[in-house]
């Protein structure tokens, strides 16, 4: 058997680790017993309240990668600060989150080790000389199996509401892991980012995400989307296609090339549910879909579906939800 | 300049049909090339349009439709990569091109970013790795000028700017311009263009070296949920109030 214990990659945006990367903690939970303990690798740059957070969440160890060259996404230097930590632990299984940045960090990882990477996992589980994982495939239309040997080493990504973190408790001691990029770190240059959210409420963390997609129309109708998803206290989210249209900015957009989200309640409206979408939505907890097409593909996922033009709805849920709240105030 | 595009043949992802009692696909389900492979080499073609050069479309494991969907869109010659085992799971898939792409020493080597069938996307990225050259993916625009590239990256916090020079890996999205159509000249001419059959042997790879390192087991379907409420028909006041007694029960109004 190759090496032991999980070494689990918490990826930061803005010094802030990504839910799906805590959600790491809880698939390292669930194969400790087999693999041996979980020691987590925390990169970014301002992460002191990603490693604290990481710290209580039932690993062993933490250690962080916190300098001014990881403080944009680049996948070649996160992969250098991997490889440093993967050196230095020898582990037997090592988890990203499958996010953009941690599918192309795994694959490089991966390849360097010459250790297979198994992609966009939804279930894990360790026989005596297998690991074996569940994903999606066929564009999340069907499932498969897909094992490899224990003899070698692995790199797993896992979707996003796969796993829940663990509850928090005491925390670990956090290390610093010091690590020099090397020459080929540096040849994609980050030149600007546009987009970048500031200061609205967090779509990956909120409770409630109201989604708009084409069939709301045009920019208007997501003004009163975004008061209902106030009332809702929550988030207001698009599909790729209205981002496109340019309707709404492209850091609401959930989905393959967006953000992935995991609400309490759903509420999608006039979105059709192209795998593209669903894909970023597919661990919320009750989905609520209001829509005039009853064969669109998100009304067959909908815990509750309204068939209707949402110009009939929302407007009237709107008013008794402000009812709702005169009555409490 | 040389341009390398990396073409993979999938089922009709629009034609997909599982039967539970196989527990595999519906045999026989028309092959095609990959979507985002298409756009891959609209980008190549686009690209060879501005600095000249020449485009090769290659595939590992059986592509002959989609090889020449690609030389009559425009490529300049195609390499089919075949034999046992091809195209085998993303490492072996990964070993062949590597070793071909070693031979070929292109500038630029577009990709897409996953594929229908398995969606691992783990080709483009392991490629570059073992090649030992930059990786950009989730391309959504490009501009080559002074012989540096500025990508446009769509990621999770909104569009990244990326500045690399050749050679280069870059994995394409749907988001960059669509693949143009052949024309009925471009088929005519396809069929002289040249088409080089290679197997693995050819490349110096030893049987040993082509060895998987997953298997997958069977498909099946994602077990149904429960259908939900559907209400249709119903009047607008009537449904936001059974709307509401649905989100109170379960406890989504605060």
């Amino acid at each position: 058997m190759a090496g032991n214990g999980v070494l689990v990659v918490i990826e930061t945006s803005g010094g802030q680790p990504r839910p799906a990367a805590l959600e790491l903690c809880g698939a390292a939970q669930a194969v400790q017993e087999a693999l041996g303990s979980a020691t987590a690798l925390v990169v970014g740059q301002g992460i002191g309240a990603a490693t604290e957070q990481a710290a209580r969440l039932g690993v062993a160890r933490v250690l962080a990668v916190d300098a001014p060259e990881f403080a944009e996404p680049v996948a070649e230097r996160v992969a250098r600060a991997v490889l440093v930590a993967w050196e230095q632990l020898d582990p037997a299984l090592v988890l990203l989150p499958g996010t953009t940045l941690g599918r192309d960090v795994a694959a490089l990882v991966a390849a360097r080790r010459g250790v297979p990477h198994l992609v966009d996992v939804v279930a894990l589980g360790v026989t005596a000389d297998e690991l074996m994982v569940t994903r999606p495939v066929y564009q999340s239309k069907l499932l498969t199996t897909v094992r490899a040997s224990r003899t070698r080493a692995a790199v797993v990504t896992v979707r996003a509401g796969s796993f829940r973190p663990p509850e928090p408790g005491e925390p670990v001691p956090i290390e610093r892991l010091p690590v020099e990029l090397q020459e080929p770190d540096r040849r994609v240059r980050v030149t600007r980012m546009v987009d970048k959210p500031r200061g609205q409420v967090d779509l990956e963390s909120a409770p409630v995400v109201v989604v708009g997609g084409r069939g709301v129309g045009g920019p208007e109708g997501f003004e009163q989307l975004a008061e209902l998803a106030e009332l809702l206290g929550g988030a207001l989210g698009c599909t790729r296609a209205v981002s496109d249209l340019g309707w709404r900015p492209h850091y609401e957009q959930i989905g393959q090339t967006g953000k992935q989200v995991r609400p309490k309640l759903y509420l999608g409206v006039g979105v059709s549910g192209a795998v593209q979408h669903t894909v970023g939505m597919q661990g919320s907890e009750t989905v609520v879909v209001i829509n005039r097409d009853s064969n669109a593909p998100l009304v067959k996922q909908a815990d509750f579906a309204v068939i209707a033009d949402w110009n009939e709805i929302v407007p009237r849920l709107i008013a008794r939800l402000r009812e709702r709240r005169g009555r409490s105030a | 300049m040389k341009i390398a595009v990396l073409i993979k043949q999938v089922p009709d992802p629009n034609a997909l049909r599982f039967d539970p009692r196989l527990g595999d696909l519906v045999p026989g389900i028309q092959p095609v090339a990959n979507e985002y492979d298409l756009y891959a080499l609209e980008a190549a073609l686009r690209l060879r349009e501005q600095t000249g050069g020449e485009v090769v479309v290659a595939s590992a494991g059986p592509a002959r439709d989609a090889l020449n969907r690609g030389l009559a869109m425009g490529a300049d010659r195609a390499v089919a990569i075949e034999g046992e085992g091809l195209p085998g799971d993303s490492w072996v898939t990964a070993t062949v091109l590597t070793a071909w792409l070693r031979r070929e020493q292109p500038d630029v080597i577009w990709c897409g970013q996953e594929t229908s069938d398995s969606g691992t996307g783990n080709v483009g990225p392991t490629v570059a790795a073992r090649l030992d050259i930059p990786l950009v993916s989730n391309v959504v625009g490009w501009e080559f000028r002074d012989g540096v590239f500025e990508i446009e990256r769509e990621i999770e916090d909104g569009h990244q700017f990326q500045e690399v020079a050749p050679p280069v890996v870059l994995c394409a999205l749907s988001a960059l311009p669509q693949p143009r159509l052949p024309t009925l000249r471009g088929i005519m001419d396809a069929r002289k263009k040249p088409v080089e059959r290679l197997a693995p042997a050819d490349l110096g790879l030893d049987p040993g070296s082509l060895t998987p390192l997953v298997r997958w087991e069977g498909l099946r379907q994602p077990a149904a949920k429960s259908a939900g409420i559907v209400l249709q028909d119903v009047p607008p006041d009537e449904a936001v109030e059974q709307l509401l007694a649905f989100l109170e029960a379960c406890g989504l109004l605060g």
